[in-house]
């Protein structure tokens, strides 16, 4: 089977926020620590779950972003993929999902293959958008919030599990070619290999300038970035861990919960 | 145009926020809802639909469309565009609709803007309101072209109160379906509605923040302390195998209402909250100040869960003593 995965490169923002307060500006510069989007991992490991079990598979791996965007396909090559392929972009500006799936699309054209595995969302834009948009624009059937997937090769077709809302999951089969977009848990991604690590340090990696490429027109535009709203008052208890505890205590003796 | 999400012959809460937000959007530009049922047979709910939310109901009617397929249900929606031309095209921010709605803002040429939880703005600009960064922010979008495809983030709109007058009108069709390269094969698993969360009055929650398997003994250590309780998780911690998938609270586990919610380390996805946002009472322990659980919760609670448990347990002892 020949297989293309994607991943995107996302800031780390996992315990601070990206905003300033005092700017009133969002995100900081070039300088936040960066990491693979978690949700595409899960994707590179089931691609190479397929490299490991089943016969003549080969992993390409692609990302559309900035500099860093390198870094996830070295990630990706050190976990076990076969090739990287960076669409390259320049400034801080995210391309649109749009953008993003159709250069993929369209490199994807240019190759044959049987499926192409994305991460459900991206944890930075949340849009969920790319894996479903490339299946229309290349014209195949798409799944999403995939959690198990098993490829029929004598059929041409892919066997996947989705999660519904309530825990239940709904099988479906997928003609080769396919889009699957994985779901968090769909397995555990390996660590990279030595061997890996240092065979990907050294790879020559597919680079395509993105400003060489049709540039769609932007169909919607980020006004504005702020905190949320809540949603509850949000009451921060304040002081030390005891003088919290004492308060809660209170709180729950006063709403008759303890 | 709003396009209805139903299962199993009912309709699915997520079609409120939908009809919300379709109203919100008619009262700025001036247009007609029309809800789009596709499914097979579905007269039933169309007129249902019709007559809960006023508006007019185009059901698309196909043994096809017994189960749901991403596929068909693009191949429906888009046979029904050149009829109603729509401005907007409401969906669920669901696990159903995310699969087929980016797909048809391709065909639309429509901008798609995803998991929207607010609409707000002018006439002229209308905004629309949506989570980035795990929830720790809000984005303002406007869309620069004609059409724009939404998915709506369910519970978003809870306040929404429809007034109707009249039942609206309901049509029924039948399209011809492109061969699609899927099949549906049938739902797997039963939904096992969990006792113990369902009737529990307190709520203990693991999430990620529990770091270790260890440490879900202090989550059971605090559920002990009210009565009626009982402990939960998180998708990660489910998936860690920490604690069992019937224990899971999320969009894909339980969805619970308890007296009180208590969230230990969680981090506030909207998988998660979509879970557990109706309790009457929720408390939130994380150590990250910006945590988007920290939007659901009455109280707020920024320490370390590892070291805040036990201390609120020994203050708990020591006032029983007393």
């Amino acid at each position: 089977m020949k297989i293309l995965t994607c991943v995107k490169q996302i800031r780390d923002f996992e315990t601070t926020l990206p905003w300033d307060e005092d700017a009133r500006a969002s995100l900081p510069g070039a300088s936040a620590p960066n990491k693979v989007n978690p949700f595409d991992l899960f994707a590179v490991e089931e691609c190479l779950r397929l490299k490991d079990t089943l016969p003549q598979t080969t992993v390409d791996v692609i990302s559309v972003g900035p500099n860093r965007a390198v870094d996830a396909l070295r990630k990706a090559l050190g976990m076990g993929a076969d090739r990287g392929i960076h669409i390259s972009t320049t400034g801080e500006e995210e391309p649109s999902p749009f953008s993003v799936a159709s250069w993929i699309a369209s490199y994807a054209r240019k190759t044959s293959y049987d499926l192409i595995v994305t991460g459900m969302m991206a944890e930075d834009d949340m849009h969920a958008q790319v894996g479903p948009l490339i299946s229309e624009m290349l014209s195949r059937p798409c799944a999403i919030a995939t959690i198990f997937l098993e490829p029929l090769l004598e059929k041409k077709r892919v066997y996947v599990e989705k999660e519904m809302e309530g825990g239940m999951r709904i099988a479906v089969e997928l003609e080769f070619p396919a889009v699957v977009a994985v779901q968090i848990g769909v397995n555990k991604p390996r660590y990279p290999s030595l061997s890996n690590i240092l065979r990907a340090k050294n790879q020559e990696l597919e680079t395509v300038d993105a400003g060489s490429l049709e540039q769609p027109e932007p169909r919607d535009v980020v006004l504005q970035v702020h905190p949320p709203r809540k949603s509850r008052s949000g009451s921060m208890l304040q002081g030390t861990g005891e003088q919290k505890a004492v308060e809660l205590l209170n709180i729950l003796h006063g709403k008759a919960l303890l | 145009m709003v396009v209805v999400e139903h299962h199993e012959g009912k309709l699915r809460p997520v079609t409120k926020d939908l009809m919300a937000c379709a109203s919100i959007l008619e009262r700025h530009r001036s247009g007609r809802i029309t809800a789009v049922i596709p499914g097979h047979n579905i007269v039933g709910l169309a007129h249902e639909t019709a007559r809960m939310y006023g508006v007019s109901v185009i059901g698309i009617e196909d043994p096809v469309l017994r189960n749901y397929n991403g596929e068909n249900w693009k191949s429906a929606l888009k046979a029904v565009f050149a009829d109603l031309l729509p401005t907007y095209v409401c969906i669920g921010h669901t696990l159903e609709g995310m699969e087929f709605a980016p797909g048809l803002s391709v065909t639309l040429n429509a901008a798609c803007v995803t998991g929207i939880e607010h609409v707000d703005g002018d006439p002229n600009r209308i905004l629309f309101t949506r989570s980035i960064h795990c929830g720790k922010l809000l984005a303002e979008v406007v869309s620069c072209v004609e059409t724009t495809v939404l998915t709506v983030q369910p519970g978003s709109f809870a306040g929404f109160v429809c007034e109707v007058n009249t039942p609206g009108a309901v049509e029924l069709r039948s399209v011809s379906l492109p061969p699609s390269f899927s099949r549906t094969l049938g739902i797997k698993g039963s939904r096992d509605r969990n006792p113990a969360l369902a009737d529990a009055d307190v709520i203990v929650a693991a999430g990620k923040g529990i770091g270790k398997r260890e440490n879900m003994e202090l989550v059971k250590r605090l559920a002990a302390l009210f009565p009626a309780s009982a402990v939960a998780g998180s998708r990660w911690v489910v998936d860690a195998g920490w604690m069992e998938h019937r224990r899971q609270v999320g969009l894909t586990g339980a969805t619970v209402k308890p007296k009180l919610y208590i969230a230990c380390g969680i981090s506030g996805a909207s998988q998660h909250v979509a879970g557990m946002r109706e309790s009457d009472f929720v408390i939130a322990i994380n150590k990250d100040p910006y945590a988007a659980i920290f939007k659901f919760a009455d109280v707020a609670i920024v320490e370390d869960l590892t070291s805040f448990i036990p201390v609120l347990i020994e203050q708990y002892d020591r006032q029983r003593e007393e």
